[in-house]
């Protein structure tokens, strides 16, 4: 794992991308995650916003940003639940701080990297959901941990094809 | 003190985004009677302007796409994909008629019901208004069964308003925002509907569980609950209409909390095809009185039940009278429906004998058929129909018996 210098490869390596993707990206995710599962009879096993939230953090590599944007992308999904706004809220919010903090430590043109990043975010993202919903709020929830593995290893393939065509529309100098 | 904010600003901001989450979430939740934690029903202001926001983004995508679906396969459908179209309408006014029919001998017993309950000081709640809505979102999470219909409080939608399909209950209205409302589906696990089992008339509260299975929680076991049982509404919730289909029970299974001994969950198909919803119904009014439409279609169904029963029952009587005169089919100790002839279902129908190799005099249907022989060609006109009763409903002229040379 190549590590250097934080300040050094965020001046040298942040990505920047058009406007327009920085607002379709988060907005298109939303709406697909809300308008696939029609589709999909209740085996809508991934997370498009979270995969979203995890690759700009990553290669922006700036924490605040990527707090924000795992805050926004959270509550955004859960006002589409019937659920308390807030649960996928502070799931997201941790997983965009620590996805930009790691990106700003190694390597993340790693493509093995990022993905092995996505699936342990996931993971976790799925851990804090279910630990606000149920030790926090004292809610009762029904879960299962395969469903959950199944979910982390689904958004890793989304990962496996989103990266590489969202490194694609970056601008180049 | 500024260089601390400046050197650890992205930790701050972070505590400050969870400090202020977990504060909201604390307001959305309250502690029941029972001791237990639950979710505010109610929404409040902060909580539904943030779901407001999330919808106005969401919606208009997920309706453009939803339209330009519908519009492509109304294409297909009304103007390419016009095949059996003709076989179908016939096909569909047959169930018209048949409805119709049904609908008139079914006319006395509400109208009887009505009176009974006006006796008894009791008023059934009967469906008088619905609008049809499109569902064009779901809520995206396999945790949260909520998904988006592309009619708000413009249509008059109201929060706590039951939404069916005509194959059974589908959930009910959660949130209602201008143009579009939130429909909360029964297999959610935070809904619930009051049901009962039809046979055995016992009653519970219907909720979804992990796996998006709508399932009666905490009733206590019962032998007679069996699979197939149908569940229907049992109107006590005041949101769903009295025996509107659930679905059928599926499987009994224990309740997992190990206090509960004794209590069963009963997990229910639901009637409706939840994972698949494209058009739902809203209930927008119950009343108790029929509406209009209803009691046009009563109207129309009672002009049409004089001459169409008279017809059934005359078809009804020469099938009678056709089964009479085959002795050899019919068995008296059986009713009528299942009758070796009529039962579909018979893995060893009777049909006809198979051809001789070698006919004879006797061979029926043969050129040297004893009753040919006899010089009666009315019998054997008259054998080939009655072999096949079920070709012809009219009823024929019975062949004359044969009688047995004497010796």
């Amino acid at each position: 794992m190549n590590t250097v210098r934080g300040d050094f490869r965020r001046d040298l390596e942040i990505r920047r991308y058009p406007l327009l993707v920085y607002a379709m990206t988060p907005l298109a995710a939303l709406v697909l995650q809300a308008w696939l599962p029609r589709f999909l009879a209740g085996y809508a096993w991934f997370d498009l916003p979270l995969v979203v939230t995890i690759y700009f953090a990553l290669v922006q590599r700036i924490p605040i940003q990527g707090t924000l944007m795992g805050a926004v992308m959270g509550l955004f999904e859960d006002a589409l639940t019937g659920h308390a706004i807030g649960v996928n809220g502070i799931a997201k919010t941790v997983v965009g701080f620590l996805a930009s903090s790691v990106g700003i430590r190694i390597d993340v043109d790693n493509h093995t990297i990022r993905l092995g990043l996505t699936f342990l975010l996931s993971l976790l993202s799925s851990a804090i959901y279910v630990g606000v919903y149920r030790v926090l709020l004292g809610l009762k929830l029904e879960w299962s941990w395969v469903i959950e593995l199944i979910k982390c290893v689904a958004n890793t393939l989304i990962a496996l094809v989103l990266f590489p065509f969202l490194d694609r529309l970056q601008i180049r100098d | 003190m500024e260089s601390f904010f400046i050197r650890y600003r992205n930790v701050l901001v972070l505590l400050t985004l969870l400090v202020a989450q977990i504060v909201g979430l604390a307001v959305q939740v309250r502690r029941t009677s029972s001791g237990r934690n639950s979710l505010d029903p109610q929404d409040g202001p902060g909580v539904r302007l943030i779901r407001l926001w999330a919808n106005a983004v969401v919606s208009p995508p997920e309706r453009l796409i939803h339209q330009a679906k519908i519009g492509t396969a109304t294409l297909w459908s009304q103007y390419i994909d016009l095949r059996h179209t003709q076989q179908d309408n016939q096909e569909l006014q047959k169930t018209i008629d048949r409805l119709r029919l049904e609908q008139a001998s079914l006319l006395e017993d509400a109208k009887q019901g009505q009176r009974l309950q006006a006796l008894l000081n009791f008023q059934e709640k009967y469906i008088y208004k619905t609008v049809v809505a499109q569902a064009i979102g779901s809520s995206g999470s396999d945790q949260s069964r909520v998904f988006t219909i592309d009619k708000g409080s413009n249509y008059g939608m109201k929060p706590d308003m039951a939404v069916i399909t005509a194959d059974g209950i589908v959930g009910k209205v959660r949130e209602v925002f201008p143009s579009t409302s939130q429909v909360l589906a029964i297999n959610d696990q935070s809904s619930g509907a009051g049901v009962i089992l039809e046979t055995t008339r016992i009653r519970g509260i219907l909720r979804g569980n992990a796996i998006g299975q709508p399932q009666i929680v905490g009733i206590l076991a019962d032998q007679r609950i069996q699979p197939g049982e149908k569940v229907l509404t049992a109107g006590g919730d005041l949101i769903f209409p009295r025996g509107l289909p659930v679905g059928v029970v599926e499987k009994i299974v224990r309740d997992p909390e190990p206090e509960r001994d004794g209590f069963i969950d009963v997990i229910v198909k639901p009637a409706a095809h939840l994972d698949r919803l494209d058009e739902v119904l809203v209930i927008t009014a119950t009343e108790s009185r029929f509406s209009p439409q209803q009691q046009q279609d009563l109207a129309t169904s009672e002009a049409l039940k004089g001459p169409e029963a008279a017809a059934i029952e005359e078809q009804k009587k020469a099938s009678a009278i056709m089964a009479e005169r085959l002795p050899g089919l019919i068995d008296p100790n059986l009713p009528q429906d299942q009758q070796p002839l009529l039962d579909s279902t018979n893995p060893n129908p009777v049909g006809r004998p198979p051809q001789a190799v070698h006919p004879d005099r006797f061979t029926p249907g043969g050129v040297n058929q004893a009753a040919t022989g006899s010089g009666n060609p009315a019998a054997s006109d008259s054998d080939k129909k009655t072999s096949t009763p079920s070709d012809s409903a009219t009823p024929t002229k019975p062949a004359t018996p044969q009688k047995k040379p004497q010796p």
